[in-house]
């Protein structure tokens, strides 16, 4: 009884924020909808199955309250700016910034803009797909987010249309008190087409508890081929809830690699939807921990339809007193035959106060179909590490040529040179 | 073609469906502090074990029922269960002679004659069967024999009289009351069980066993075993079940307590045949099952052997405690679902000594209308060094309309763990058949001899006469059902 008290407590604190984020993307009846939905679902406990390792309450201990525009500079936004050959987006807390972004040279067939003026200008793409994919009733910080989403970036690429350079969207928090934020984006790729995309978190000139609670939904239409990534870099001020909800049409093929290098929580809430034949969905994921961090990567297959292919591979190395969770759930629906779902999972756990939790799933409703998972856990090899020292190697750089290897795995997946080069140099750092 | 021989056998008939003619014994239906009282007065029980019944429902009645499961059934209503229901013929028994012929006839039917295994007595492999009709114990077998060797095996109800002392340093060690809701309720209501105690350095000659057996209608069955393994010693342990065929659905909600001290070895196997259900899902037991083990000293084992075929809907993690240095826990199970029965089955392996080892091989079958699901519990505390796990669940689906689930719950705080887990969900290849029938081997058999290949890693855990018992329900159940 006692924690449901609680709960409406910290529920109604969110009502608050809720009324001081004006204007929104939606209004009237549909933000009413939402706040209902985040009302009955409250803001989840670790009593609540898919937070069980997850203490939210470290995000909302603190009062926070709605971000304001905060100004950033050129200079600050080159540090995050790995990419020289890209389309750039640039959110500065949740805001869509005109100024920082560099869409000058957009192609023919592609447009990127605020998500509000997509509303106006582009009303009849947004209305078909806003809000249709991220469901108020299925988590309550998607609701939060519907309730309280004032902008976000909205991608939207015409059927037939190749786009050859990515789009690096850069989500910038900047707080000096304890705030959150609520980015709501949505991409759109129409049949035929080609698109690489690249979102990144990144914290600058914070000094206080930044709550990010993103949502973004991505439309993969027929035939057409998407490469998403994701590189979560914020610091030890950053929480991040990072709602991705995906769905695949006929054909289509769907890369997703998620890169969790720092922050002090990170959940990813990551739901591909298979609504098609023949299609074939990649996620990988790698996550390093350290210190106090937390990170969470809650992952969804959805098979709806037969003959589709996907594949999963998350890895992670957890040191210090983090703790590190992958819950991925495969879900085949009865008419999904011929389906094959791979799911793998593997961890080094290297110091003496970490913790894994791992919860791979399958639920499997179709009989013609071939579905495994596997997952391991452990320490760095000792005959491996032994190998690499009678050949003259320290321990140390044997460990973490070790560790290199283990990520490489997962590195090797990323098809963009300059975006790989970042990545690896970001590991040999946190390796050092 | 296929379809017609997965209907056939699908189809095959529940054996055990009877009702024997016995007259018994019932307490009024419902549940309160009176009927636990009248359920303790029934069995003499000494003061402290009714407190410690009353205690248990007072804890129960603050529980809600637990949801968390992948199955549906309708909520049992607990107030129109009759908690104790005995065969009628109270008189202690000294030979067998003495048993109520019809009760006899029963067991016969079950293919477990104690006739027959009187005859055997002088023979190796004999079994010392308990054996539990509704809510009492009525027969043990080969006590004599074993009490020679120091060994204490009869009924619950009779170690409460004789054992108090074990009784109550043991009981609710491993499952306490506060447990969960079903071992709440069966700690408060339970009628028998069996008992058994391994002295220091015995290797129990003979295989242990219980029979459980429901008969009575409206009534719920919730027995309790209780077995301890000390210092060196070794015992393995069955254990059987059936029902009749009502329309109605049973409730069994049993506790199962296993402890083992220094070096001592318990090997507990299981063939779970209550009745599953009519073809519609109509009838059937509703098995809810507390059953958990605890390796207490160092060097201890505890091996769970289960084939579950039966029941409505089972609910059921054998676990163990690695509390001791260098102990050991194993799970091997088959769970067979067919038609509406709906299983939420596993383990859990709680490692807390140091050089712990756990290993873990389930095999699902899914059949009909069914649902399988494995939810299991690795959990490798800080400071179990060393500790190794291996986890393999694989499931067969057999038919569109049914499912298969894996629910792993892996958690791990100590750094020098291994711990591995791999899951498949498949049908049986088409290549497999092919190759079987090339050869001429008719499907059925052809998948007959796949089924059992895929459990045999299982089915060779189990003792001899049990694995004979187990490849027959394998057969009656799945021959055939993929084409």
């Amino acid at each position: 009884m006692e924690t449901s008290t609680k709960q409406n407590t910290v529920t109604e604190k969110f009502l608050k924020l809720i009324e001081s984020s004006f204007p929104t993307i939606v209004d009237g009846k549909e933000k009413d909808l939402a706040i209902k939905a985040f009302v009955n679902q409250g803001v989840p406990t670790r009593k609540h199955e898919e937070y069980k390792y997850v203490n939210v309450e470290l995000i909302l201990k603190d009062d926070l309250s709605v971000a304001t525009n905060n100004i950033i500079s050129q200079e600050q936004v080159e540090q995050f700016n790995f990419l020289v050959d890209a389309y750039l987006v640039v959110i500065v807390n949740g805001i869509f910034s005109e100024e920082l972004s560099r869409l000058k040279d957009l192609p023919k067939g592609m447009i990127v803009c605020s998500l509000d003026v997509a509303k106006e200008n582009h009303k009849v793409i947004f209305e078909k797909h806003y809000s249709k994919f991220a469901d108020i009733n299925a988590d309550a910080f998607i609701a939060l987010n519907s309730a309280m989403a004032k902008t976000g970036v909205f991608v939207h690429v015409s059927k037939s249309i190749i786009i050859e350079k990515p789009l690096h969207i850069i989500h910038i928090s900047s707080a000096k008190k304890a705030e959150i934020i609520n980015p709501r984006n949505l991409i759109v790729i129409e049949e035929n087409a080609q698109a690489k995309i690249i979102e990144s978190y990144e914290t600058s000139d914070t000094s206080a508890k930044i709550f990010n609670n993103a949502v973004t939904e991505i439309v993969v239409g027929a035939n057409s081929i998407v490469d998403h990534y994701k590189i979560q870099d914020e610091n030890e001020f950053g929480y991040l809830l990072n709602t991705t909800q995906v769905v695949q049409k006929k054909q289509s093929l769907f890369s997703t690699h998620t890169f969790t290098l720092s922050g002090s929580l990170v959940r990813n809430n990551l739901t591909i939807v298979l609504d098609g034949e023949h299609i074939e969905t990649h996620l990988n994921g790698l996550y390093l921990t350290n210190g106090n961090q937390i990170v969470d990567n809650h992952t969804v297959v959805d098979h709806c339809k037969p003959n589709c292919n996907s594949n999963e591979l998350y890895k992670g190395i957890i040191d210090g007193k983090s703790s590190a969770t992958f819950n991925g759930k495969i879900f085949v629906r009865k008419d999904a035959q011929k389906t094959n779902a791979f799911q793998s999972n593997k961890n080094i756990l290297l110091s003496d106060d970490g913790s894994i939790n791992t919860k791979p799933q399958l639920e499997i409703y179709a009989d013609d179909v071939k579905c495994s998972h596997g997952t391991s856990t452990g320490k760095l090899d000792e005959d491996k590490i032994f190998y690499l020292r009678a050949r003259g190697l320290s321990e140390i750089s044997a460990k973490k040529l070790l560790m290199h290897a283990f990520a490489s795995e997962v590195v090797n997946t990323i098809k963009i040179d300059a975006l790989r080069e970042y990545v690896e140099e970001k590991i040999s750092k946190r390796f050092e | 073609m296929a379809n017609e021989i997965l209907e056939e056998q699908i189809g095959g008939e529940y054996k055990y469906g009877f009702v024997t003619d016995i007259e018994a014994d019932n307490a009024p239906k419902g549940l309160n502090e009176d009927i636990i009282r009248f359920i303790s007065k029934k069995k003499n029980e000494p003061e402290w074990m009714l407190e410690y019944r009353l205690k248990a429902f007072r804890y129960w009645l603050t529980l809600e029922e637990p949801h968390w499961a992948h199955v549906i059934y309708p909520k049992p209503n607990f107030q129109e269960i009759i908690y104790y229901s005995a065969p009628k013929q109270q008189k202690k028994l000294g030979s067998l002679d003495e048993v109520d012929p019809e009760l006899l006839k029963t067991f016969e039917k079950l293919g477990i004659s104690i006739e027959e295994q009187k005859r055997l007595s002088g023979v190796e492999s004999r079994i010392a069967v308990d054996i539990v009709m509704d809510s009492v114990s009525v027969k043990t077998t080969f006590k004599e024999t074993l009490s020679e060797a120091g060994i204490i095996f009869c009924s619950f109800g009779e170690a409460v009289q004789e054992h108090p002392e074990l009784i109550k340093k043991y009981m609710g060690s491993v499952v306490p009351y506060t447990d969960n809701f079903y071992a709440a309720l069966n700690s408060a209501v339970f009628t028998d069980g069996s008992f058994c105690y391994i002295p220091k350095g015995v290797r129990c000659p003979m295989e242990l066993s219980t029979y459980f057996r429901i008969n009575s209608a409206g009534t719920g069955q919730f027995e309790r075993t209780l077995i301890i393994a000390d210092e060196d010693a070794y015992v393995s342990y069955l254990e059987g079940c059936t029902a009749p065929q009502r329309d109605e659905n049973q409730l069994h909600a049993a506790v199962v307590e296993i402890i083992t001290h220094k070096n001592a070895e318990v090997k507990y196997s299981t063939v779970q045949n209550w009745y599953p259900g009519d073809k519609n899902g109509k009838g059937g037991i509703f098995n809810f099952v507390t059953k958990r083990g605890i390796c207490l000293e160092d060097n201890g084992k505890i091996s769970w052997t289960q084939v579950e075929t039966g029941s409505a809907v089972t609910w059921k993690y054998p676990s163990v405690i690695l509390k001791g240095n260098n102990s050991v826990g194993e799970f091997y199970s088959v769970a067979v679902t067919n038609n509406y029965q709906q299983a939420d089955t596993g383990t859990k392996m709680i490692h807390l000594g140091k050089n712990t080892r756990s290993t873990i091989i389930s095999k699902g079958i899914s059949a009909g209308f069914s649902n399988n699901s494995y939810r299991g519990l690795v959990r490798v505390s800080k400071g179990a060094t060393n500790a190794r796990n291996f986890s393999q669940c694989d499931s067969l689906l057999m038919g569109d309309k049914c499912g298969a689930h894996t629910f792993p719950y892996i958690e791990i705080k100590d750094k020098t763990a291994v711990v591995e887990h791999e899951a498949t969900t498949s049908k049986i290849g088409e290549d497999q058949l092919f190759y079987c029938k090339q050869r001429g081997i008719d499907t059925e058999k052809a998948i007959g001899l796949i089924v059992n290949g895929y459990c045999k890693e299982v089915l060779n855990k189990l003792p001899m006469e049990f694995a004979v018992e187990a490849q027959k329900l394998l057969a009656v159940s799945l021959e055939g059902s993929v084409g």
